[in-house]
């Protein structure tokens, strides 16, 4: 008897087979080499009093100036797992004014402070640019604390959705 | 452990050019908040420092946390002042170290 | 004599037979469409795979593999295998035309596959068959391997003399292989102007890939000093994968010869008198490199696989099972590649890689041997990388790679990480990764 002989109910086997294993597939089978960074999704975004905790931490009680620290982000983040940030000084720095510390503050991320800069008065940097994954749609914090104790702060919201290449 | 990919816009600055720098270091940045098939929360390993000295000379230190991406990619500028090596140093949660440098040659 | 006969008998024979000495070799019965291919072989399964690229080739020697006794036949309408992974660095000289045009005799031979050299032109998956210009072949098993085909209509409706004279004269190379020497030749003899790029909406092949052709023409113009300028047609907002390092390579690398027009959805393409128009602006061009919107390969609407809208419409890519790609309205169909249709609401379609065909292909097989032999079948998910050269001298790529995981629902899940720092050392691994797919169907 030739395979293509089989009876075709032993198709219909295979289709309910099929279907069987879809439903029952719930957990990652991937080859172990291979385990995407998805954050579950019962992780949600810090709540606010945390976030305030953490700028309140920053400021010191010092009142920041919105002014002179800019903050580069995409409007639209097409990759939630790669966000390119970037934050620029636009005041005059020197060996004796410059940026001493930055935090960087993903607001909607289940653990928000994103990173820390601490700059010595060697370095003269100006610019500095990482990338965030966020889980969601949110704002971004940048807070800069200046030698001269100057506080500088931005804030810029982003819209992300996934699938930039696909959808 | 992975090479660091670094790029410099000038190894050859004049004194006071400001120099901008781009590295990436791979690494999974495992967040800790990822649960394994088994039900168990996988444990943390992310890069949480990040050194940047000019010969031995710190110019910043970086300390990222779990928002930052996997493949941490860090960008930044510096003021080239005297010839010599940038070194750059990564270290995560679990003591593992990647080091990377760059030679300048500055003149004027 | 009945009408049957006498087309399967060439008219010499059938008039003076008899007169003819015996050890005369018999003249071949007459070809056309109506007649079987290829009878079947063995007791094994028959298994036909359609379309002999990436996914094609990779899963008709996997099938044989784990399926010895299977009866295998890969369909190819291209005499010889053409690869898209190299083929922009192929376009400046990078590699050779050896290096990206195969022989696909020697696989079929060295892992016992039949290949046919033939086009389908219809499918019956009620009767389980394949219509080609050569003839008909059944199947137990059918892969759709076919890749994608260009959705011409979308600019010029009916008029095909359009089409064919946009294709002719302004060729894009994204299928293989009729236009890649036209588009190669273009560009060696190019004195300079101004070429314009479209590029489809997503989803299509390879989307990182026309960025990397952009920066090696570049390269090419700015290293032999032609007077070129590239301006990108981008139907999205922004350059996407691997955004920034493309970005930083045209500012860095290409400043006055590549411009990035993003929201520039074409509107209307006049190809006689080389203007274009889009949601950006309106554009003329010397030459240009003119890439319609992508849709799945013909086979596939052959078959009557194509996925529907909510309004209706022709989705113009595979319906598919996200987890066995099977076709949702028949699981002895498979599609793998390129023509696949959307695979998770989170990311939509796979990226339409040369990698995840291979990597589908390859799973299939698998999944095939597994149901042949009444096993469970085992849905495995691919994974994803690209290679991208954005610097010819030193050569320097950037990359990105996407890793898949399923969450508790069942629902697949995406992640990119951009590789976006371009270095030399990439160079190697692009190298190493396709020799590795290479040596595992070539």
């Amino acid at each position: 008897m030739t395979f293509s002989d089989m009876p075709a109910k032993r198709f219909k086997t295979r289709r309910r087979l099929l279907e069987a294993t879809a439903l029952g597939v719930g957990i990652a089978l991937a080859t172990p080499a291979l385990r995407a960074q998805q954050t579950p999704a019962h992780l949600r975004r810090a709540d606010p009093a945390e976030i305030q905790a953490i700028v309140d931490a920053f400021l010191g009680g010092t009142q920041p100036v919105t002014e002179g620290l800019k903050l580069d982000m995409p409007v639209l983040g097409d990759n939630p797992a790669s966000v390119p940030v970037k934050a620029v000084l636009e005041v005059p720095i020197s060996r004796d004014v410059y940026c001493k510390e930055l935090i960087l503050i993903a607001e909607g991320n289940p653990r928000p402070l994103a990173c820390r800069f601490e700059f010595t008065s060697l370095a003269g940097t100006t610019e500095v640019a990482v990338r965030m994954r966020l889980i969601e749609t949110q704002s971004v914090q940048a807070l800069a604390r200046m030698s001269d104790g100057r506080v500088l702060a931005a804030r810029r919201h982003i819209t992300v959705t996934a699938g930039g290449c696909g959808m | 452990m992975s090479t660091p990919r670094i790029w410099i816009s000038s190894d050859t600055p004049q004194a006071g050019d400001t120099v901008r720098v781009r590295v990436l270091v791979e690494h999974r940045m495992e967040s800790g908040m990822r649960v394994g098939p088994d039900g168990a929360t996988i444990a943390r390993n992310i890069i949480s420092r990040f050194e940047c000295k000019f010969d031995d000379d710190l110019l910043f230190v970086w300390q990222p946390e779990t928002a930052i991406s996997q493949n941490p990619y860090l960008e930044f500028t510096f003021v080239a002042r005297q010839s010599g090596e940038l070194n750059m140093r990564w270290m995560d949660d679990a003591g593992a170290v990647i080091e990377g440098k760059k030679t300048l040659t500055v003149s004027g | 004599m009945d009408r049957r006969s006498f087309l399967l008998t060439p008219p010499a024979l059938a008039i003076s037979a008899a007169g003819l000495p015996s050890n005369l070799l018999a003249a071949p019965a007459a070809i056309h469409s109506h007649t079987t291919l290829l009878p079947r072989r063995g007791t094994g399964p028959r298994i036909v795979v359609a379309g002999g690229g990436w996914g094609g080739m990779t899963a008709a020697r996997f099938l044989r593999q784990h399926i010895p006794e299977a009866d295998v036949v890969l369909l190819e309408r291209n005499p010889t295998f053409w690869s898209g992974p190299m083929s922009n660095k192929w376009l400046i000289d990078i590699v050779n035309t050896d290096f990206v045009n195969r022989d696909m005799l020697s696989p079929a031979n060295r892992y016992g596959y039949t290949l046919i050299n033939t086009t389908v032109n219809g499918i019956e998956r009620e009767k389980k068959l394949v219509l080609t210009t050569h003839g008909t072949i059944d199947y137990d098993y059918l892969i759709l391997s076919g890749g994608i085909r260009d959705a011409y209509e979308a600019w010029f409706g009916n008029d095909k003399y359009a089409a064919e004279y946009t294709r002719r004269h302004f060729p894009n190379a994204y299928i293989p292989n009729a236009e890649m020497f036209a588009l190669k030749r273009k560009f060696r003899d190019f004195k300079g102007g101004t070429v314009v790029m479209t590029l489809p909406p997503p989803p299509h092949r390879c989307p990182p890939s026309p960025y990397e052709r952009a920066c090696l023409i570049a390269w090419h113009f700015k290293t032999n000093n032609i007077p070129g300028k590239i301006i990108i047609l981008d139907p999205k907002p922004k350059i996407a994968p691997i955004g920034e390092g493309y970005r930083a390579a045209f500012q860095e690398l290409y400043p006055d010869i590549i411009t990035h027009v993003p929201n520039a959805g074409v509107k209307e393409v006049d190809p006689f008198n080389k203007r274009i128009k889009t949601a950006a602006g309106d554009f003329d061009f010397d030459h240009a490199i003119l890439m319609p919107p992508h849709q799945a390969a013909d086979i596939v609407w052959y078959a009557g696989l194509i996925g529907k809208r909510p309004d209706g419409k022709p989705t113009g890519w595979a319906d598919i099972h996200p987890r066995f790609f099977t076709a949702r309205d028949d699981d002895d169909v498979y599609v793998v590649g390129d023509s696949m249709g959307t695979i998770s609401d989170q990311f939509g379609h796979y990226p339409k890689s040369a990698h995840v065909a291979h990597a589908i292909g390859k799973i299939v097989a698998k999944n095939i041997a597994e149901r042949v032999a009444g096993k469970e079948v085992v849905p495995v998910l691919p994974d994803n990388l690209c290679y991208m050269m954005v610097n010819a001298d030193p050569q320097e790529e950037i990359s990105v790679v996407f890793e898949y995981e399923v969450d508790s629902t069942g629902r697949v899940l995406q992640t990119q990480i951009d590789m976006d720092v371009r270095s030399p050392d990439l160079v190697a691994k692009d190298f190493a990764w396709i020799k590795s797919r290479f040596d595992d169907f070539l």
